[in-house]
């Protein structure tokens, strides 16, 4: 019998689900436990927030928990509510000038109900924290303890809680900056905000899938989709690659035992990381432009000037952007790579030599492997970085409609299409719908390949 | 005894001789990759002193006159283009966001690295999940946000969402911090000191290099970024450098080039002195937790 019990604990173990349940089980337990355990002080605290707190005597923290619970009573029945019955109605007075009628702004309506939920999420989290903070009294006390004063729980949050107070401000700003936005932006993409209610400020409404509908399945979303993410992949592999295999040599040559001045020779590559990256893009476009000096030397030696990156440029421009995605960033990969060739040990060579192996033997059966499962966390986030690569076309190209492209160019990524649209378009609900498909893309690859990589199978080979 | 060295000598002589076409090509490739590293670089340099300002009046790639001209037009003829008020402007925002958001990823790192709270595990998880999303994917809700504070044409809006975005990028703090040995927290624990003077007085001044690094990260980012100020800031006076240098046309290059000197060399030359630091930045990435 308990042999049974301990397989189907460990194959509830292993199994996601069964994770989960468990842990909704333990919860529960918890809970009950709390509840049938707790006298009636406790109790009080379930009632209103702070009650047993004050029993206990326990005047300054009972008075901040009550506060809070007075101050989440007055938002949610003044204001609370309707934000969050507004987050589903997203308004329904219809804006009329004519009669003088100023209509529910369903924008607004729609960050203030994201904000109500996080209120609510905020002040429920607080409604646990209040209880459990009685419980504990409640057990102190049962253990013949004084219950915790103010000064003793302030001193706390200095030493064995600090971290709560070193995170409080870092996860306010990361929550009202980071997630905020970002949900916002994710309800938006089930929306119809965009295009034409933008400037009518009409009522905005939920639509399911649409979005998603119009830019996978046919129409002029999706011609445009299909043709970009095609290029974005090559792009992104293409860059990738270059940049990283380059930066390797470029190590490996500054490495060589001949090259004297080491740190003179990889000063000139430091340099051009150290520029900042809108100055390098500007100058590139002023290089390439019409009246650049590469046209200039053309025009002089008797051509006619080309339009390197103009609306027919094609693969020219591509081109280009490649080269000058490489010039930025294949210094910092050479870095990456001088930084974990130090730590490879040299005797390695040593012995390979004497056997016999070849320079090219040497560095297909040594060094590649190991950089590339010291460096397989990085080559993601550099995939990731080429595939979301804003800057390079933006400042390149940026601007430019092309034909049988609809608001983008042949070399448009998806994060320039992405702004195009939603910044200097208004198709927000697009844009949105856009940017959840670059989210799923870009972490399903990472996934992906980090599962696959070496440095996950076998974590231990070069420890 | 002495024949055998001779041999030895002889051998490496031959050696010696062997790799001459080997260093020779290396050099050229150097030589080669320095130029193409360098060149653009020096291009600006040059054009920087071009007497006629206008890239039209160019030689191909080289002014025909050089002056001081334009950098005493830089900072002299404000009316179109305030080059000094854009370059304060940066400073300020630059400056105040590195500091804040230095702070607040020290924090969020100490946290993450020396506590193990029951929601770390979670919390690690989330920003790694909250990192795939696009950069600007919420760029529309941070404008509507800022309308409703009022921090649109305010510098202290962008400085708000830097310092804020900063914590996101505690990973390589954290990293740093994993290396103290903890033995240490406890010694100083013993000792009675709490976790916030451990914090103050004895993690601090051992993470000094790392601080320089998390900071000039941090400097660097509202330092050379276009994308918010061009969103948030509408008037003119109110521009950072990023955004100004993007409205000169191909006839003013010769100022383009010289204020973007006056903002790139700072930066190279931190980046001289922090090279080694960098490398451990780039390369901690790769280290798993």
């Amino acid at each position: 019998m308990q042999d049974t019990n301990k397989t189907i604990k460990t194959i509830s173990d292993t199994s996601l689900i069964g994770k989960i349940g468990l842990y909704f089980k333990e919860k529960w337990n918890g809970i009950k436990d709390l509840v049938t355990n707790s006298n009636k002080k406790t109790m009080a605290s379930f009632g209103i927030m702070g009650l047993g707190q004050l029993l206990n005597r326990q005047w300054g923290k009972g008075f901040i928990y009550l506060f809070i619970q007075i101050g989440a009573v007055f938002y949610f029945v003044f204001k609370g509510a309707t934000d969050f019955i507004g987050l589903f109605t997203l308004g329904s007075v219809r804006s009329n000038p004519w009669e003088g009628i100023t209509g529910d702004n369903s924008i607004i309506m729609l960050i203030l109900g994201v904000l109500s939920v996080i209120f609510l999420i905020a002040y429920f989290m607080l409604y646990i924290a209040n209880i459990k903070d009685a419980y504990n009294t409640q057990l102190r006390i049962e253990d013949g303890k004084l219950p915790r004063t103010l000064k003793e729980e302030i001193k706390d949050l200095l030493d064995k809680k600090f971290y709560k107070t070193t995170l409080f401000l870092p996860i306010i700003g990361v929550a009202v900056f980071n997630i905020l936005p970002i949900v916002f932006m994710i309800l938006i993409a089930f929306t119809n905000y965009g295009g034409v209610i933008v400037e009518t400020g009409d009522l905005v409404d939920w639509v399911g899938l649409d979005n998603f509908k119009r830019i996978l399945t046919l129409g002029q979303f999706s011609e445009t989709f299909f043709k970009i993410l095609g290029w974005n992949f090559i792009w992104a592999i293409l860059s990738t690659s270059i940049n990283y295999f380059a930066g390797l040599g470029l190590a490996l040559l500054y490495n060589k035992k001949c090259v004297k001045g080491r740190a003179f020779w990889r000063g000139f590559p430091i340099i051009a990381f150290a520029v900042p990256g809108f100055i390098t893009l500007l100058a590139f476009k002023f290089m390439f432009s019409y009246g650049g000096p590469i046209n200039q030397m053309i025009t002089g030696a008797g051509g006619t000037a080309i339009g390197f990156l103009d609306l027919d440029a094609g693969w020219t421009a591509r081109m280009i952007g490649i080269f000058v995605n490489a010039w930025i960033t294949i210094p910092s990969s050479m870095l990456l790579a001088t930084g974990i060739l130090t730590n490879l040990n040299n005797d390695i060579y040593e012995a390979a030599e004497i056997d016999g192996a070849s320079l090219f033997q040497q560095f297909k059966s040594i060094t590649l492997p190991y950089v590339l499962f010291a460096t397989t966390p990085v080559l993601i986030t550099q995939f990731i970085g080429n595939f979301n690569n804003f800057g390079i076309f933006y400042f390149l190209r940026g601007g430019l409609y092309i034909d049988g492209y609809f608001l983008a160019s042949d070399t448009d990524l998806l994060i320039n299409w992405l702004y195009n649209l939603s910044i200097n378009n208004n198709y927000y609900s697009i844009g949105g719908s856009i940017s959840l498909i670059i989210f799923i893309i870009t972490s399903v690859i990472s996934l992906a390949v980090y599962i696959m990589s070496p440095s996950y199978r076998q974590e231990d080979t070069y420890k | 005894m002495t024949s055998y060295n001779e041999v030895r000598r002889a051998k490496r002589k031959s050696i010696k001789w062997k790799k001459i076409p080997d260093t020779a090509i290396t050099y050229t490739i150097i030589l080669l990759v320095g130029f193409i590293f360098l060149f653009p670089v020096l291009w600006l340099i040059l054009s920087s002193f071009s007497a006629q300002g206008s890239m039209y009046d160019f030689d191909g790639f080289f002014p025909k006159n050089y002056s001081l001209a334009t950098y005493i037009k830089l900072f002299t003829d404000t009316a179109m283009y305030n080059y000094p008020k854009w370059f304060g402007n940066t400073l300020f925002i630059a400056s105040m966001s590195c500091i804040i958001g230095t702070t607040l990823v020290v924090l969020t790192a100490y946290a993450v690295s020396r506590f193990n709270f029951s929601s770390r595990k979670k919390l690690m998880k989330v920003t790694l999940v909250l990192g795939m999303f696009p950069s600007f994917m919420g760029m529309i809700a941070v404008y509507l946000l800022m309308v409703q504070f009022g921090l649109v044409n305010n510098h202290w809006g962008l400085i708000l969402i830097y310092s804020s975005g900063a914590p996101m990028g505690y990973l390589v703090q954290k990293g740093f911090f994993d290396t103290i040995p903890i033995t240490i927290d406890e010694a100083a624990t013993i000792d009675g000191a709490n976790k916030f003077q451990i914090f103050i007085h004895i993690l601090m001044p051992l993470s000094k290099p790392m601080l320089v690094y998390t900071a000039l990260t941090s400097f660097t980012w509202p330092w050379s970024d276009f994308i918010l100020p061009k969103l948030l800031l509408k008037q003119k006076d109110m521009y950072t450098v990023a955004v100004g240098l993007m409205s000169l046309g191909e006839d003013e290059f010769a100022r383009f080039a010289a204020g973007s000197l006056f903002v790139a060399i700072p930066i190279i030359i931190l980046y001289f002195f922090l090279s080694k630091y960098m490398i451990s930045g780039l390369s901690s990435g790769a280290v798993k937790e």
